[in-house]
């Protein structure tokens, strides 16, 4: 033993902020709260969010709100643009008339001054040889001339009468249909069509799809390769073929469209979840699990089902666009729901019978389709790689 | 090799076995006959019909004989069209559905792969962001909007193509630009990324540092083995563009083996679903077969062993 004395200098106490600065300052997140701030930081996907919010509401509460009911007709007022050029006709009494021209099937429609559809004109008799047509407003005679197009309208002493600038249809904001039914009402009944059909669907196919690949991963052995045999079968079937078939069978409507879509698309899900558990169930913690007893049921609810949620809810985001396409499709080649019902599928199908004359029925269907199909992709994008950072590309 | 072959075509049958079995109980599952419609048929006329088609058999008797005839090839006769069988009906489109499925393919091929290779060279340039909001578009957009789209604004608008028909070379660009739209995209995507994770390999910094040329890195390193994802993806692509093309037909009226199929639905033509959708499947199956194959022999690390289970 070694005399050492202890100098008073090592008796002091020690600077702590040196210890400080190894400190970790930010709270440690647990991992969900990691994918939710990668999920905010990811731009498109946040707007996806939004615009899907958007639209559950606008699906779920526009049409309560609409003056109009999706299946209300009004012949008179057909075929009206959402936008329209006012013109205006004052006679000598003062009383001035405003109203617009449709240039695709040669009405005139009585407007408002704040852009209400007030009533279709009724004018003179159409003069079919000269292809013109008279109109009197009090003492003012207009004549429309449609014998060169697009057409013009005429005053009295033949000088063509000028519009007033583009105003939006303020009655019909996305105008109307054929059938002179509200555009807009019906966009919003298709949103709610489209999004059920969709919703319920992927849930179908997210039990099934669960509860199959749940089992086939677990058991594996021969249960597992009879089972995935069968998928591979039904996955060789082209799966729109079986759609169609089922559509056939069980009569078009809302219903089989969501048996149809349910019944068929749960096999992607089910090799997914399959791939899952066999990865996780060789884990550590399954073993500790059953040697602490726990029962199939147990690990697979408790276990390897929650570790298994990540790549479950990106299949789901991707299984939802699909659910929509496949409806809209079935709907567009008329195995949809039945009319007057609407869903983005038939209204786009009725725009193209219209499609030389107004093309703009065909844009409203086909933007709202097209913009929730990118909304979900750019969603299901954006949690891919909120959950597993590593895939990001 | 062979025994996978017999593996792959014992299983291509018990899958086709299932479908025609399927579709068979499916459309008798449908309520009402063939004959029904709003004209009533005399009650002897109706018999004479069922007994001529056989219809007034037992339902197994009629399976049997549906599943000699389509042992011969015999999809049996239309109900809806009168000495017209379904057989001829597909003869008639075959040409027309296969040679825009064809095109579409090679469009897929020419304009999707380029398309990824340029995308991967310039990433995050504008050619890349250029190509990648395209192929999302391609993605997203459904084809039936893309053919209406391109309709109106090509064929109605600007007058550049016809609005129908496929009279001369004109008409097949549309038809073959929206059935080919998604999967360009598709290819366009896998190949970028693909392309972009082989630029990362040892071997790439390898070739490059002994002093290759960069067309040589790209294409005898970089493109060969980038390319295999896509090769795989080609299988379903093409069943895809085969199958995919009913609506196409339908918006720009082709008389393919799809106008037929969705007229046959309209019509309610049960015999021509069946034989339509069975020959759809074999015609499919065949495909994806001919393709796995294809991969075999391009990517030999490929175990068959794997492959089939």
């Amino acid at each position: 033993m070694s005399e050492e004395t202890i100098a008073p200098a090592m008796w002091e106490k020690l600077d702590r902020s040196a210890a400080e600065t190894e400190v970790i300052a930010t709270p440690s997140l647990t991992y969900w709260q990691d994918v939710r701030k990668r999920l905010w930081a990811n731009k498109p996907a946040v707007v996806s969010i939004g615009f899907i919010v958007l639209l559950i509401l606008a699906a779920i509460f526009g049409p309560i709100f609409s003056p109009f009911s999706y299946s209300d007709q009004n012949l008179k007022l057909a075929n009206l643009p959402p936008v329209f050029e006012p013109y205006r006709v004052t006679d000598s009494s003062g009383t001035s008339t405003r109203f617009f021209l449709n240039a695709s099937n040669f009405n005139l429609y009585q407007v408002s001054e704040g852009g209400q559809v007030e009533e279709i004109i009724r004018g003179e008799r159409k003069d079919m040889l000269k292809k013109r047509q008279g109109f009197k407003f009090g003492d003012q005679a207009v004549t429309l001339d449609y014998s060169s197009l697009p057409a013009k309208l005429l005053n009295a002493d033949g000088s063509v009468l000028r519009p007033e600038g583009l105003q939006w249809n303020m009655t019909y904001l996305f105008g109307t249909d054929q059938l002179g039914r509200d555009v807009l009402v019906r966009q919003m009944i298709g949103a709610r069509i489209s999004l059920t059909v969709a919703f319920v669907a992927t849930l179908v196919n997210f039990f099934i799809g669960i509860f199959y690949g749940g089992i086939a991963g677990y058991m594996g052995g021969k249960t597992d390769a009879v089972m995935m045999r069968i998928v591979e079968i039904i996955s060789t079937i082209p799966l729109t073929l079986y759609v169609i078939l089922l559509m056939v069978v069980l009569d078009s409507g809302l219903i089989s469209i969501v048996v149809a879509i349910g019944s068929v698309f749960w096999v992607d899900m089910a090799r997914m979840v399959r791939g899952q558990i066999l990865m996780l169930k060789s884990q550590d913690y399954v073993a500790a699990a059953r040697t602490m007893g726990a029962g199939t049921g147990r690990i697979l609810t408790k276990h390897l089902l929650p570790n298994s949620v990540g790549p479950i809810l990106v299949t789901l985001t991707m299984l939802i666009p699909s659910a929509i396409f496949i409806e809209s499709f079935m709907s567009f080649i008329g195995l949809g729901v039945t009319p007057p019902l609407a869903s983005w599928g038939t209204l786009t199908s009725e725009a193209v019978e219209t499609l030389r004359a107004y093309p703009h029925q065909l844009f409203f269907p086909a933007a709202a389709i097209s913009l929730t199909m990118f909304a979900f992709n750019f969603l299901g994008d954006g949690l891919r790689d909120a959950l597993d950072p590593r895939l990001r590309k | 090799m062979a025994t996978y072959v017999i593996q792959r075509l014992g299983l291509m049958l018990l899958t086709l076995f299932a479908i025609v079995t399927l579709t068979f109980f499916l459309m008798h599952a449908v309520p009402g006959g063939p004959f029904v419609s709003e004209r009533m048929l005399a009650p002897e006329i109706e018999a004479a019909l069922n007994a001529k088609f056989g219809l007034s058999d037992p339902i197994w008797l009629q399976y049997l004989h549906y599943l000699r005839g389509i042992a011969m090839f015999d999809l049996g006769p239309s109900f809806k069209y009168p000495g017209v069988s379904v057989n001829q009906m597909i003869a008639d489109g075959l040409p027309v559905t296969l040679r825009l499925g064809l095109l579409a393919v090679i469009c897929v091929i020419a304009l999707g792969v380029p398309m990824g290779i340029v995308a991967a060279l310039n990433r995050n340039k504008w050619p890349d962001t250029g190509v990648m909001l395209l192929a999302t578009m391609g993605v997203a957009i459904p084809s039936y909007v893309i053919a209406t789209v391109l309709l109106y604004v090509f064929a109605l608008k600007l007058g550049w193509v016809p609005t129908f028909g496929l009279d001369d070379w004109r008409g097949y660009i549309l038809p073959v630009l929206a059935l080919a739209g998604f999967w360009i995209s598709f290819v366009a995507r896998l190949s970028r990324s693909s392309l972009l994770e082989t630029f990362e390999q040892d071997y790439m910094t390898t070739a490059r540092a002994k002093g290759l040329r960069p067309g040589q890195v790209l294409f005898k390193h970089g493109l060969r083995n980038s390319l295999i994802p896509v090769v795989t993806v080609l299988g379903p692509v093409v069943a895809n563009l085969v199958t995919g093309s009913f609506v196409i037909e339908q918006i720009f009226a082709l008389p393919g083996i799809g106008r037929h199929f969705v007229l046959s639905i309209t019509n309610r033509d049960y015999t021509a679903i069946m034989g339509i959708t069975i020959f759809y499947a074999a015609l499919l199956m065949v495909m994806i077969l001919i393709v796995d194959l294809l991969y075999l022999w391009l990517d030999p690390r490929i175990k068959l062993s794997r492959q089939s289970a």
